[in-house]
């Protein structure tokens, strides 16, 4: 069922700028919100109409439309983003995605090739955990290390002192202090968020994409290290590749000049080989 | 103060070095661009060995994905991070938790130049954090145990604050009850309490309410059938180790089997003496008679007196067997007495005595041959039983057939007659103990004990027993034995 746009400019907490025709989708990684985007974005405004959302139960979404049962894999975030181009009649959008949205991006785009032009992917990685016969740079004691120190960090010293402990599991407390800082999000969607992020394994789809797509590199990413770059490259069709100088898992905000240089690069590039 | 004496006492590259916490810096590419003594000294390092490290490398792996996907963007954005935890590696090996504070310093383009950041170390506090968070997780487990205790006992279960309201009830209320957990309000409760037992429900909980004593009460209680059923309402107040009045704790225990049993026992009683006194009483009368005539023995009357007296102790006799029977069942002392025997021949035996009515025909059929392994006298009491039954309850029909019938493993005995037949929900409850179908008005009342040992007899012989009927047609009641 088709929904309302309105509907989802409020669940998804919507924001269309920029003065230009054709559309580009930006989706924000794991743990972020659309404010990640804010160092790169004015450089397309006034050539594309550039969409910002936050997936539901992260940013400013509405946090009621959260259901865990919907959100228990990728599918639940790979529908907030088709229920946004359906909503918004999105069609030859650049999809721009951040982490775990390149994956995101990847299997919308799968299901629904008509509503994409190209796809653009910060750091992408198909799987984080390492197996017999791939490297995905972690394994699962790390992962559950990184979740303790989420819960830490969520439910750190101030909020277990909290006098409420057994009272009020709920703690809508701790939600009203989390609200106002950035990287905010419900802590049980946020573990829940990063589980699904984290040990997902979409290797498989990646052959299936048909629309053309980027890959944007980081030197020394301890998320999506080069290899597990490589890999994705070598396994998607119809993908770029293009090693930046940045180094850490966020480009768009510690280098947003390269970043913003290496994407007008490959769009226009793409354009002149129509 | 004045301010020569002020640098005198705090000297700024003094306090930077040796602050009761650690300070660092990092460049925009996150590496070590500046640290003061009290890290080095918590971390074991010369400043050498990490000016110009990443930062990160300090950290665990999971610590590393943090930082790089919360502090950094947390940082470069809201240009401040606030008390991001993190446990840090020092030289040896071992870990100390921190607590991170960083700000960070932009250009005139807002890009990121560098950050600075201050580290409080939180290993102690940690270490308590854990434990509450473990004692937090204890606490919830058990509280996930004690419900589902809760949910899985038969009784209703539910608590109140000390004034009474109900602020916790269990699966089996919200079963019995047709509702959700929800509508737990005391007039919802207390709409459920028969109205002859809300009166001195009221009393006895506003009481208990005032003096804390324990409440113990037999109330009927609606259930989602709209059936009242008998329970014992127990509820005890909860004191907390400081002595305050917390919780009433209540439950209520379904007793409406018990309470029917004891009623329909007291029904027995009172038939049971009914029965007993009447032969009794006849039994008297003509004693009398006979004390009478006892200067006269030759009187015709006497030998219909003593006939009179015998069937009377016979009628006795019999009640009391039945008796005996019926509670040697209940303490499970009926032993049997198992031989080889041949069941026609059993039966034709048995029905002997009876045909000398000559107002019933009795027709056996079937497989004369069978033989079973069996106490003879306790299969003779149960077939003499279904025969009397028979002529009992269906005192029109003038023909009852008995079959035998090989059926694999079993062999079935069915006693059919062709009487009025017996209501369909009645036939469930024909071996209960103390049961009778209504017969007022007929000569036969009986203790209704007859099946009900039956039951027990087939019961013990590892068979089974039952009945059907159509009404106007009549009624078939059989028992199987084992073969073996």
């Amino acid at each position: 069922m088709m929904m309302k746009a309105e509907a989802v400019i409020k669940r998804n907490n919507v924001k269309v700028i920029g003065d230009g025709e054709q559309v580009m989708l930006f989706a924000h990684g794991f743990g972020c919100d659309q404010r990640a985007w804010k160092f790169i974005v004015d450089a397309f405004t006034e050539d594309y109409k550039v969409v910002l959302f936050d997936y539901t139960g992260s940013g400013q979404s509405d946090v009621s439309q959260y259901s865990a049962d919907k959100y228990k894999s990728l599918d639940g975030y790979v529908q907030d983003v088709l229920d946004l181009c359906e909503a918004l009649e999105l069609t030859n959008t650049i999809f721009v995605g951040h982490s775990v949205s390149s994956m995101v991006g990847l299997l919308a785009a799968v299901q629904h090739p008509e509503f994409f032009s190209r796809l653009v992917f910060i750091g992408p990685s198909p799987r984080y955990l390492n197996t017999t016969d791939y490297t995905g740079g972690f394994e699962r004691q790390d992962l559950e290390n990184l979740f303790e120190f989420m819960d830490s960090n969520y439910l750190g010293w101030s909020s277990a002192m909290a006098p409420a402990i057994m009272a009020n599991p709920e703690r809508p407390e701790l939600g009203e202090f989390l609200t106002d800082s950035f990287c905010s999000t419900d802590p049980d969607i946020a573990r829940a968020f990063a589980r699904v992020t984290f040990f997902s394994d979409n290797r498989d789809d990646l052959s299936k994409l048909k629309v053309k797509s980027l890959t944007l590199q980081c030197s020394e990413d301890v998320i999506a290290p080069l290899a597990v770059g490589q890999y994705f490259h070598e396994h998607t069709p119809g993908n770029e590749f293009v090693l930046l100088n940045a180094t850490g898992h966020c480009p768009h905000i510690s280098e947003p000049v390269e970043t913003i240089n290496a994407i007008k690069t490959y769009l226009h590039t793409e354009e002149n080989g129509k | 103060m004045e301010n020569d004496l002020l640098a005198q006492l705090i000297d700024a590259e003094q306090l930077y070095q040796n602050a009761p916490c650690g300070y660092f810096s990092l460049s925009a590419d996150g590496k070590i661009i500046k640290i003061n003594l009290t890290l080095l000294n918590w971390l074991g390092y010369e400043e050498k060995e990490l000016l110009g490290q990443k930062f990160a490398s300090l950290l665990t792996k999971g610590g590393q994905m943090h930082f790089e996907m919360f502090f950094w963007p947390v940082a470069s954005i809201s240009k401040a991070v606030k008390e991001f935890s993190y446990e840090i590696l020092r030289k040896d090996g071992s870990l100390i938790a921190v607590l991170l504070n960083a700000s960070a310093l932009l250009d005139e383009h807002s890009k990121l130049q560098a950050i600075n950041a201050v580290l409080t170390n939180t290993t102690e506090r940690k270490n308590y954090e854990k434990e509450i968070l473990h004692s937090k997780r204890v606490a919830e487990s058990e509280k996930k145990r004690l419900q589902f205790m809760a949910d899985l006992v038969p009784e209703i279960i539910w608590t109140t604050t000390a004034k009474g309201n109900i602020d916790y009830v269990n699966a089996r209320f919200c079963q019995y009850f047709n509702c959700n957990g929800e509508d737990t309000r005391s007039s919802f409760v207390l709409s459920k309490v028969h109205k002859d037992d809300l009166r001195e429900l009221l009393k006895v909980w506003y009481r208990s309410i005032e003096t804390g004593e324990h409440l113990q009460k037999e109330i009927r209680l609606l259930n989602r059938e709209g059936i009242y059923e008998w329970h014992l309402l127990k509820s005890a107040l909860f004191l907390d180790e400081e002595g305050n009045m917390t919780n009433w704790f209540g439950s209520c225990a379904n007793i409406n089997d018990h309470i029917n049993a004891l009623k329909k026992k007291d029904e027995f009683i009172s038939i049971a003496s009914h029965e007993l006194k009447t032969p009794i009483t006849s039994l008297k009368a003509v004693l009398q008679l006979l004390d009478r005539l006892k200067n006269d023995p030759s009187n015709k009357m006497v030998p219909g007196l003593i006939e009179k007296a015998n069937r009377n102790v016979d009628k006795v006799n019999a009640l009391v067997e039945d008796l005996l029977n019926a509670s040697q069942m209940n303490q499970g002392q009926l032993h049997l007495n198992k031989s080889i025997f041949n069941l026609a021949g059993l039966i034709s035996d048995c029905v002997h005595h009876i045909r000398i009515d000559q107002r019933y025909e009795i027709i056996i059929g079937g497989d004369d041959t069978l033989q079973v392994f069996a106490d003879e006298g306790r299969i003779e009491q149960v077939i003499a039983n279904f025969i009397t039954n028979a002529i009992k309850y269906a005192p029109d029909s003038k023909q009852i057939f008995i079959n035998l019938k090989n059926a694999g493993a079993n062999v079935l005995v069915e006693v059919v007659d062709k009487g009025p037949g017996i209501a369909e929900e009645k036939i469930p409850h024909l071996f209960d103990r103390y049961y009778q179908v209504e017969n007022k008005g007929s000569k036969y009342s009986g203790l209704g004990l007859g099946l009900f040992i039956c039951a027990e007899i087939v019961k013990r012989h590892g068979g089974e027993i039952g009945a059907r009927s159509t009404l106007g047609e009549g009624s078939v009641f059989w028992f199987s034995l084992p073969t073996s």
